[in-house]
């Protein structure tokens, strides 16, 4: 973490602003944050799939995932799920009200071996706001990567993140394909309904040279992997992140490991080859 | 530096010089309970016990700690972090507890460095005592821990009768003896073997386990019965977690009082409760004691082992004198070397 403060302690966090809020669903918010120190946020340094903590003083402090990409500069953003008593709280937050953040955590995605190569993203519901920060960095360096192919699903329409992304910006890219799907037939959707793992097997994109990388509710990991075993990935190619409660973020409160391995630093970004060699706890 | 010899009877001009200078920690006995506490004097101090019921670690790591101060009502937040210890000696700490400290910089002391562990680990020369006996739950030769060894320490006390052998172990060590040295003498040479007699009786009586081959079986027992069958014991009190010198888990809580003014702390926590490691949206990943007792017993032993290259446990016999329903690490230890 990079400091201004001569005692640069990892767990004190730096006041932010909110500069503009986004409503995504009826239950996810987009932030867009910048610090009161810009030289912060300069030296922050954040690469696609990092997440930071981010506090309400008094209140709490949880561990979220930066949406926006490092291309994008200037602000941060976080897309955030009302969910427990701290994001119910951020969720009352006005343009100009304060938030507190540390960071950046974690690994992050491999955009550097991805180089070169084609690229499917698959999401379901706010597992897009991770990912989001990965698919911008490659649309934003298009020319360093293959084909990009997006499968993104939710509930409904209305649970659908980054309406401005997936059916407006993304798919005007080129060589940018989008393919979105809802869980359940709706009246006045006409696009593809199912749920995102069976899209994946109907939609059966070439896997050549290929890197997929899925987030998403822990159900739908699961059967996207599965999809992916059977279209013959390799598990080291595999791409997707782990979940678990977090207080410190820096490997020492000890409460999101699985096995040996700490998710807020090891993690969240695993391979499947690397998940295969945890314990079965998570 | 050459080893050293104090008097006995000059232990108490050497405690009341130390705290006569600076911050002095040591053991004392209240309501027949040895803990550490700081003291402005040599008087009260205690020697004769094995080991205290809380470890030294909470001066380094404490149970409950301010982190900064904050006013919501400014418009910078005002966030002010907490202003570090004292220079500091702590005496009397056990090799098994010198040994705890050295894991505990293993997790504090690395890739994100803990500023506040850091800066109490900085001003605090330990002098460590060794052991001339043990408990019946006493157990660091698992460990490779010798009752008259202290790696860690900045200076080694050894009773030897009449004197203490007083070994130099670091530069801060040798600091402390040259401002002490008008009452220490040189060690006529005996002092090592004279050590090896008065510590034998520690290393003989403790219990004897061996944990050749544990490690290496722990990494197939992830699903093994062993753990429900433990589990159905436990309490899930937690105990054995706020004990142990090793344990480092903690929450991060802020408290304000209904007001702008507020402090977030952090503070022990521990993996035997539920809460640890349940999320907001209902992700629980170790629902239920059974999870949780192999978290313990798997972090110490095997998890441990191969993130840091040690094991997470000490021998000390903390938990196993204080477990309410005696679920014991090292019969766990002997448990699963048995069993299939």
């Amino acid at each position: 973490m990079c400091s201004t403060r001569e005692v640069a302690h990892p767990l004190l966090p730096y006041p932010a602003t909110v500069t503009k809020i986004i409503d995504e669903t009826p239950d996810v918010k987009t932030f867009q944050v910048v610090f009161d120190d810009p030289a912060i946020l300069e030296n922050f340094g954040n690469k696609p799939g990092q997440c930071a903590m981010l506090s309400i003083l008094g209140v709490g402090e949880a561990m979220i995932s930066i949406t926006s990409s490092p291309t994008r500069k200037g602000m941060l953003e976080f897309s955030i799920k009302k969910i427990g008593r701290l994001t119910s709280v951020i969720h009352e937050l006005d343009v100009g009200d304060k938030l507190a953040i540390r960071g950046p955590y974690g690994n992050h995605f491999p955009f550097d071996m991805m180089k070169g190569k084609n690229c499917l993203f698959i999401a379901g519901g706010i597992g897009l706001a991770p990912l989001r920060s990965l698919i911008d960095y490659v649309l934003d360096n298009r020319d360093d990567y293959g084909r990009v192919d997006i499968i993104y699903g939710a509930r409904s329409y209305a649970d659908l993140c980054f309406k401005y992304d997936i059916f407006d910006r993304w798919p005007k890219v080129k060589d940018t394909n989008v393919y979105v799907t809802i869980d359940r037939e709706e009246e006045g959707w006409d696009g593809h309904v199912g749920f995102v793992p069976s899209y994946l097997e109907e939609l059966n994109p070439p896997s050549e040279d290929t890197i997929p990388v899925t987030c998403g509710p822990p159900i739908m990991i699961k059967f996207v992997l599965q999809g992916l075993d059977k279209m013959g990935y390799k598990d080291e190619d595999i791409i997707t992140t782990l979940e678990m409660n977090m207080r410190c973020g820096i490997g020492k409160c000890g409460r999101c490991n699985i096995g040996e391995k700490y998710i807020c630093v090891d993690g969240p970004v695993f391979n499947l080859a690397q998940i295969k060699q945890l314990p079965p706890e998570f | 530096m050459a080893n050293k010899s104090l008097k006995k009877v000059q232990l108490k001009s050497l405690l009341d010089k130390i705290a006569g200078s600076g911050q002095l920690i040591a053991p004392i006995q209240s309501d027949g309970i040895t803990l550490f506490k700081p003291v402005q004097s040599g008087e009260g101090v205690v020697l004769d016990y094995q080991n205290a019921v809380i470890p030294p670690k909470d001066f380094f790591f404490p149970q409950s700690e301010k982190m900064f101060s904050y006013d919501t009502s400014d418009p910078t937040w005002a966030i002010k972090p907490e202003e570090g210890v004292p220079e500091r000696v702590l005496f009397g700490a056990r090799p098994c507890d010198v040994k705890s400290i050295l894991l505990l910089d293993k997790v504090f002391d690395a890739e994100f460095r803990d500023d506040i562990y850091i800066d109490k680990r900085n001003k605090t020369t330990i002098i460590a005592v060794s052991c001339n006996d043990c408990r019946h739950t006493c157990f660091c030769g698992a460990f490779g821990i010798s009752p008259g060894e202290a790696e860690g320490a900045d200076l080694l006390f050894t009773d030897l009768g009449g004197r203490y052998l007083v070994e130099v172990l670091t530069d801060k060590g040798s600091t402390l003896a040259a401002e002490c040295s008008d009452l220490l003498s040189d060690d006529d040479g005996n002092g090592p073997a004279a050590k090896e007699k008065a510590v034998a009786p520690a290393k003989e009586k403790q219990m004897n386990i061996d944990l050749e081959g544990v490690k290496a079986k722990l990494d197939n027992m992830f699903e093994h019965p062993i753990w429900a069958e433990e589990s159905l014991r436990c309490l899930g009190c937690g105990t054995c977690t706020f004990i142990c010198p090793t344990c480092h888990c903690f929450d991060i809580v802020d408290f304000n009082n209904q007001s702008s003014i507020g402090y977030r702390y952090r503070c022990a926590d521990s993996c035997q409760f539920a809460n640890f490691t349940r999320a907001a949206g209902g992700h629980q990943p170790r629902p239920s004691k059974m999870e949780r007792i192999r978290q313990r017993f798997m972090h110490k032993l095997r998890y441990f082992v191969d993130r840091y290259g040690d094991f997470g446990c000490v021998g000390c016999g903390r938990c196993l004198e204080k477990c309410p329903v005696n679920l014991d690490i090292a019969q766990i230890i002997n448990k699963v070397k048995e069993v299939g």
